[in-house]
């Protein structure tokens, strides 16, 4: 039974290269020799901190534990990125539990994440298998590492499972998205943080010595004890790494009985739209579409975590990012990142629904209509943008007291956001793409097959933000080379070349909607299916 | 009524390219005879002449003319594949055609997009909502776009609601709807600013015996007063019972249209003339021997 499963799984895994042909076929190999040659120097890097055995250990005791968090939470923001470890699909054939586990254990150990994951472990392994006599045990420590990150992964989404297939438990998934997100951000400022030392050191060494007591860091900090002849803690840490192991399988065990024996509670009318008071926004003309639409997408960005989210990201990183980048004076400017980010919340406006574009289809059928319409989802993209971006600059003339840099920035990044919006908008028209509507994750924004699409619209809307920019960064330079003054006209310029691109935008953006309207369709609607 | 490409306008290219990107300022394109065609198909509903779209090499829709008499309640019969959503789309804008024309109420749908799309209301098959509207913002926000008053929104939307048996759903995501509500909101939706023409693409699949018949009793309502329904089915029994007229679809054809008794012709019901029309037979005997004689 178990080789049916690690055979079904080895061809899903391989079906993509087998179906594909000529070109495709060699650029997917090309890609794969360039992952596992990009992830072969890494493990390389990491066998060759052996030679440093003081920072060896520190550092992979990080890396496991960081690993660890992600094989959990990954599922839980990406849920059914992998059907063949679905209990759900299992329900319904004649399997024993124990036996299904197994079966699942070997599927979940097959696959490119998995194999990828391996390579830097045994990279790792080198690297803390110092002498060689302990490098047996290194070996069997990443194994488990490995075992251990499938298992909890699979305990953690097999729980999870009845949950995340509703509606609001896979909004609620929106919601660990960005708990990550924000832990990433203080991870990434611990482990900057200078301390005594380097920067590096510092940090790195105060999170082992707390994470070496985990799981993960136990098993990265076995073979060192066992080469120290530390036996006690070495056998308190094989402890603790197995029973974390055990605990674990009998977790999952729990969960997959539970899943296969039991009706996922619905959630349906869990989350009504409330009473609020209808809006009297009539479409006529672009004043009158730009109301109505606005009105829905304000009701919306409140009540769809899919828009919601993304919003909390982008206010928490354009107010934070600037203290990572630039960590001084100056840092005003940085937000000029973040602005253009918020710009890009009104991209690819006729995929966000899916197929649903079909109702816009039958009512947006005009040139005048269609304008009022982008302009619409920019005004609901900008009231939010303009806040963000004003807190983000205050936040940060304050911290370096920057104050004398406020109108260049404010320029800057007015012009950013407005870039990011015009190029946003165009952009949703003349490269559209389909958004997976089974909102299992928000970070799946492209489906198979338009990767390529979503990277070169996401892209276009960065070039076309810093384009936009540049005549108000500029004068922002001239304001810190020349005179002050040039901080103002960066103000007065900024806004208006922003502004004029905009409305330039929503014009093209609306001809090519009403031209091109069923292509753009028919590209969206692909996003049903995922 | 014709079944054949048998009209010297109809192997007009209808449109440019995908890709295209003509310039806004650009004329809509007039066809040879476009008067003619409108003057000729005056008095119905819905004409197509020439009807065609491939995807690849497969035909998926081969040159089809219909004609559906303005007031009518008419079915689009034909097996999974023959080309009826394919047809239908390309009636309600949705999808471009490779050649052909398409009349609704008058307005060639092609050439005169916006006139055309006020003139019908539409409920695609398998096709997504705004989810995270509730029933009324849905049709709220639809009635406003359209142009209509707020407060002549606001009461055709009610009144819906409230016919349509949606009142209970109470301000309830979309997205949380069963097919039978979300058959119906949508419904509501095409209906609400009362479309001379209904455009309805399988609105009894997968729907309860209630829901079904309010929405049959709305549909018939409908028709009464003076529109015309076109509907595609795969249920012979239900368009024997509700059309006027029907048509019979197979490999992207139409090989049969008329007046219901007409296409009936002598068989004992609509389905068995299906059958026959289609090429179709029973499940043969024989084989299967195996059923029922083991668990495993």
């Amino acid at each position: 039974m178990v080789g049916i499963f690690a055979s079904l799984k080895w061809r899903l895994v391989t079906s993509r290269i087998r179906a594909s042909r000529g070109g495709t076929k060699v650029g997917m190999v090309i890609l794969l020799v360039l992952v596992v040659g990009f992830l072969g120097l890494t493990a390389v890097g990491l066998a060759a901190l052996r030679v440093v055995p003081d920072y060896a250990v520190p550092i992979i005791v990080t890396l496991f534990a960081v690993q660890l968090v992600g094989w959990v939470l990954t599922p839980l923001v990406a849920f059914g990125v992998d059907e063949t470890v679905d209990p759900a699909r299992f329900a319904l054939l004649p399997i024993r539990p124990q036996t299904l586990q197994q079966g699942l254990l070997v599927s979940s150990l097959i696959g490119y994440f998995p194999a990828g994951n391996m390579i830097i472990l045994m990279g790792a392994a080198i690297g803390i298998g110092v002498p060689l006599s302990v490098l047996p045990i290194a070996l069997m420590c990443a194994a488990a590492q490995l075992l251990l990150c499938v298992v909890l992964a699979r305990a953690a989404s097999t729980s999870m499972s009845a949950l995340m297939s509703s509606r609001r438990g896979r909004d609620l998934g929106m919601g660990v998205g960005l708990l990550i997100f924000v832990l990433y951000l203080g991870f990434v400022s611990v482990i900057n943080n200078p301390g005594d030392g380097s920067a590096l050191q510092g940090g790195v060494e105060r999170t082992a010595a707390v994470l070496k007591w985990t799981p993960p860091g136990a098993l990265a900090s076995l073979p060192g004890q066992v080469a120290a002849g530390e036996w006690v803690r070495a056998g308190f840490s094989a402890l603790i790494a197995v029973a974390a192991l055990a605990l674990a399988w009998w977790w999952w065990s729990v969960a997959l009985n539970k899943s296969l024996t039991t009706v996922p509670s619905t959630t349906a009318g869990s989350s009504p739209a409330g009473h609020r008071p209808d809006d009297t926004a009539v479409g006529v003309g672009v004043n009158g579409t730009m109301r109505v639409v606005a009105g829905r997408d304000r009701r919306l960005a409140w009540r769809d975590p899919m828009r919601r989210m993304p919003w909390l990201m982008l206010a928490v990183l354009t107010v934070v990012w600037p203290f990572l980048a630039v960590r001084g004076q100056g840092a005003v400017f940085a937000v000029a990142f973040g602005a253009i980010l918020c710009g890009s919340q009104a991209g690819n406006q006729y995929g966000v629904e899916g197929s649903g574009l079909w109702l816009h289809l039958q009512t947006i059928t005009d040139r005048v209509r269609a304008r009022g319409e982008v302009l619409g989802h920019a005004v609901t993209v900008l009231i939010p943008g303009v806040i963000v971006v004003i807190v983000a600059i205050a936040v940060q003339a304050f911290a370096y007291d920057d104050y004398d840099k406020i109108p260049a920035a404010l320029g800057v990044c007015l012009s950013a956001l407005l870039g990011g919006l015009a190029a946003a908008s165009y952009l949703s028209a003349a490269v559209p793409y389909a958004m997976p509507q089974s909102r299992k994750s928000l970070f799946a924004s492209s489906v198979p097959g338009q990767k390529g699409r979503t990277a070169a619209a996401s892209f276009g809307v960065l070039g076309g933000g810093v384009l936009i920019a540049l005549p108000a960064a500029g004068a922002a330079v001239l304001s810190l080379t020349v005179s002050p003054i040039w901080g103002w006209i960066a103000l007065i310029i900024g806004p208006m070349v922003g502004a004029v691109a905009l409305l330039v935008a929503a014009h093209l953006t609306a001809n090519r909607y009403i031209e091109q309207a069923t292509d753009i369709f028919a590209v969206v609607s692909a996003g049903d299916r995922v | 009524m014709t079944t054949s490409n048998d009209n010297p306008l109809l192997a007009t290219p209808l449109s440019p390219p995908l890709a295209s990107s003509s310039p806004a300022s650009t004329p809509l394109p007039q066809y040879p005879g476009a008067g003619e065609l409108l003057r000729s198909v005056a008095g119905q509903a819905v004409a197509l002449r020439g009807l065609t779209k491939a995807f690849g090499e497969r035909i998926a829709v081969d040159h089809i003319d219909l004609d559906v008499p303005a007031g009518s309640f008419f079915g689009l019969v034909g097996p999974n594949g023959a080309g009826k959503t394919t047809t239908l789309s390309m009636v309600t804008g949705l999808l471009r055609p490779d050649a052909g024309r398409v009349v609704v109420a008058g307005v060639d749908v092609w050439t005169d997009p916006a006139a055309a799309k006020a003139r019908m209301g539409v409920l695609p098959d398998g096709l997504r909502l705004f989810e995270r509207l509730s029933g009324p913002e849905l049709l709220s926000y639809l009635g406003r776009l359209r142009g209509m008053p707020a407060n002549v929104v606001r009461a055709r939307a009610t009144e819906l609601i409230a016919v349509l048996d949606l009142a209970d759903a109470g301000n309830k995501l979309v997205a949380d709807y069963s097919t039978g509500m979300r058959k119906k909101i949508t419904l509501a939706a095409a209906l609400l600013h009362s479309p001379a023409v209904l455009l309805l693409d399988e609105p009894l699949e997968a729907v309860d015996p209630v829901s079904a018949r309010i929405i049959r009793n709305v549909l018939g309502r409908y028709t009464h007063s003076g529109g015309t329904v076109v509907f595609s089915s795969h249920v012979m029994a239900m368009v024997e019972d509700l059309c006027t007229h029907v048509a019979v679809m197979a490999q992207g054809r139409i090989i049969a249209a008329g007046e219901l008794a007409a296409v009936r012709g002598d068989a004992l019901s609509l389905d068995d003339a299906f059958m026959h029309l289609v090429g179709a037979s029973d499940v043969q005997e024989g084989g299967l021997s195996w059923l029922g004689s083991s668990p495993a």
